[in-house]
Parts: C-alpha cells; sequence; structure tokens
C-alpha cells in the first residue's frame, strides 16, 4: 500500500482540539500520516505555521478554526479564514497547488466530519496526483 | 512613511536560481509599519523562497536579518560578516535602503524584493493610501491640507475637472475620492473658501523630478 503523504492539521484548540479529544474518547485515533498542531485561537493562526508546515515535508495542509460567532476571541476564525488565504495565495506563487491547503470551521461536536474531511482531503489529492514539478509547470 | 508592496515571488526567485548564499535584510521602519519588509516579511519571504526553489535550488543556504533603519551606513554596519559571507543580499526595504546597501557593500549583488510605491498613511489596518509625491514645494496651505499634486489623479492645480461626480474621481469611481470635493469641503470648513477664486499659476517643476536626482545640504551640520 502506497505512503499516504503527510497532511499536518492546524486547528483551534477550543473546538479543533475539543473535536480530537472526542474522538479519543470514542477510541478512534487520528490516521497516522496525520500531524496535529494545536493553535490557542484561530486569531493567532499565522501564515509562518502554514509554510513551515509545507517546509517539514506535508504536502496538505487544512486549518480548523470556530464557526461564526463560536470564537471565544469573537474574530479568530475570520482571521484564520483571511491568513489561509494569504498563505494560499502565496503558496500558488511557490508553485504549490492551493488545493493543498484547506480551511475548515469546526465545532467541538464534529469528530466524526473531521474524519470525514481529512478522508475527503486525501482523495482529491490521490485523482489529482502529480508530481510537484507538474504544480510549477501548470502555474508558469 | 515610505510604503512599499513585495514584488511576485517568481521576479524574485528568478534572480536566485544560482546563488548559493542568499542574505535577506529587513527594514524596521515604514516598510515594517506597512507590513511589506520587516522581521515578519522576511520570514515569511525566506519560508516562500524556500519552497518555490526546492525543484531548481534546493541548496540554498537563506540567512535572514533585520535593522532598525537601512538607509542609514550606521544601522548596516552590524550586517558586514553577513554581507560578506553570502552571495546575494535581497533587500526588503525601500528603494532608498536598496541603493543604501549597494553603495555601503560595492562588491556585494544586491537585489530588490520590495516595489516601493509611495509616501503615505495607513487609513484603518491593512490599507495605505498617498498623501505626498515629494514635488519639493509643498502648497497644502493653499488647498485645506488637501494635496492636489498626490491626491487629484491629474495633479490640478485649479480644479475640478469634469470628472469629478458624486465626490469620486472618473479615474476609479469605487476607490478614488475625488481631490477637489476634499480640497473644498476642507476649506469650506475652515472658512477660507476665498482661496478658490485665486488662479494658480503653473507650477515650478523643477523643485521635482524635472530638476534632476535632488540633494539638500544643510551648511551648520558640515564641517
Amino acid at each position: 500500500m502506497p505512503e499516504r503523504p503527510k497532511i499536518v492539521l492546524i486547528g483551534c484548540a477550543h473546538s479543533a482540539g475539543v473535536a480530537l479529544e472526542e474522538l479519543k474518547s470514542g477510541a478512534q485515533r487520528l490516521p497516522a500520516h496525520v500531524e496535529w498542531v494545536s493553535i490557542p485561537c484561530g486569531g493567532t493562526l499565522d501564515e509562518l505555521h502554514i509554510l513551515r508546515a509545507f517546509e517539514s515535508g506535508a504536502e496538505q495542509v487544512m486549518v480548523l478554526a470556530c464557526y461564526d460567532g463560536a470564537c471565544r476571541s469573537v474574530e479568530g476564525n475570520k482571521w484564520a479564514e483571511k491568513r489561509v488565504s494569504a498563505a494560499r495565495a502565496l503558496l500558488e506563487e511557490a508553485g504549490i497547488a492551493g488545493w493543498r491547503l484547506a480551511f475548515h470551521h469546526i465545532a467541538p461536536s464534529m469528530p466524526l466530519d473531521l474524519l470525514r474531511w481529512i478522508e475527503e482531503f486525501r482523495e482529491p489529492a490521490v485523482a489529482q496526483e502529480q508530481p510537484e514539478s507538474s504544480d510549477r509547470e501548470a502555474k508558469a | 512613511m515610505i510604503v512599499a508592496k513585495r514584488k511576485p515571488l517568481a521576479e524574485i526567485a528568478a534572480n536566485l536560481q544560482k546563488v548559493n548564499k542568499l542574505l535577506i535584510v529587513g527594514c524596521n521602519t515604514c516598510v515594517a509599519v506597512c507590513l511589506a519588509g520587516g522581521e515578519k516579511e522576511v520570514a515569511v519571504l525566506a519560508s516562500a523562497l524556500r519552497l518555490a526553489l526546492r525543484q531548481t535550488n534546493p541548496t540554498i543556504q537563506i540567512t535572514q536579518r533585520c535593522v532598525e533603519r537601512q538607509c542609514e551606513e550606521e544601522f548596516n554596519e552590524v550586517l558586514t560578516e553577513d554581507v560578506a559571507a553570502c552571495d546575494v543580499v535581497l533587500s526588503m526595504a525601500c528603494g532608498v535602503g536598496v541603493q543604501t546597501m549597494a553603495e555601503q557593500f560595492p562588491d556585494k549583488i544586491v537585489y530588490p524584493a520590495l516595489n516601493t510605491s509611495f509616501m503615505g498613511r495607513p487609513l484603518e489596518r491593512g490599507v495605505w493610501s498617498e498623501r505626498c509625491a515629494g514635488c519639493g514645494n509643498c502648497v497644502l496651505d493653499k488647498f485645506g491640507g488637501v494635496c492636489p499634486i498626490a491626491r487629484c489623479s491629474k495633479n490640478l492645480l485649479n480644479g475640478p475637472c469634469g470628472g469629478s461626480a458624486n465626490g469620486k474621481c472618473e479615474v476609479d469611481p469605487e476607490n478614488i475620492d475625488c481631490a477637489w470635493q476634499l480640497i473644498y469641503d476642507r476649506l469650506k470648513r475652515i472658512g477660507q473658501l476665498d482661496r478658490l477664486l485665486e488662479i494658480e499659476p503653473p507650477k515650478d517643476w523643477s523643485t521635482s523630478r524635472h530638476g534632476g536626482p535632488r540633494k539638500i545640504v544643510r551648511e551648520d551640520m558640515v564641517l
């Protein structure tokens, strides 16, 4: 079975982090190729978090932040979404296809949705699997 | 302050395909305030370049530095060893900082990473707007503190033109205020509308770029 590409999840501790705890309490866990990075709020997300995840070998990065109205810092989720957009544009400039960076709103009660997103995140990656140089050529 | 914007990554990377040791130098003054070339932006650019070059120049070594004011040599002296150790300096300062580095380290290749755009001010977080064109002969006293050179799309000194409608400029009605509407409103507010009765003569541009590169000498500060 081919090795799955490394996925880094960067998520708010108050929503995504709790959903992950829910997973564990249900005796489930993240797939082995998925790495979890907790941040205290979506508003603390920095495009450097995303860039360095890719630099560290991640093939795909998923950012998880609260729904509108659920952020403890009021607008942290909106800042996270903005920064994901900025980071996606920069990644595309660097020759990394934009689909490799995903954003989802999440609530603590959505651990199974998270697993589904991870699965779906993988499927397009397999369907569009190309050498990285192809991404660059496509951009050029 | 001087407002700048990062160049497209491909344009920056095109100069770095055969570079082994790159030094990126930011500036913590104007371009840090406009989020174009401060310490954070240096780190982001370094990371983005490592990703962009990992197919074509994967062994490039990138050193990151940031000085307080790149347009003054004294602040750049701390970079002497780093500059000596690198092949290329990529400056994230304004054009003044880039040229200061090139003059201070004349044997080193220095490339710009930013497009220096204008002198302006922040209107809100993430938004900067031009306010001064550096024409060398300030006329803000005559126009209620609103510069027709920098803020009128046609640089009109006797405006408005026929393209002013609903306080907006015909060049971009969505985003550009008519400077002459602003001038009128401001002069009315401060009780100086009579200034608009004066005809402004053609501007002497010799104090601006038309007079060639400019220099100011304070004789009392020079021995």
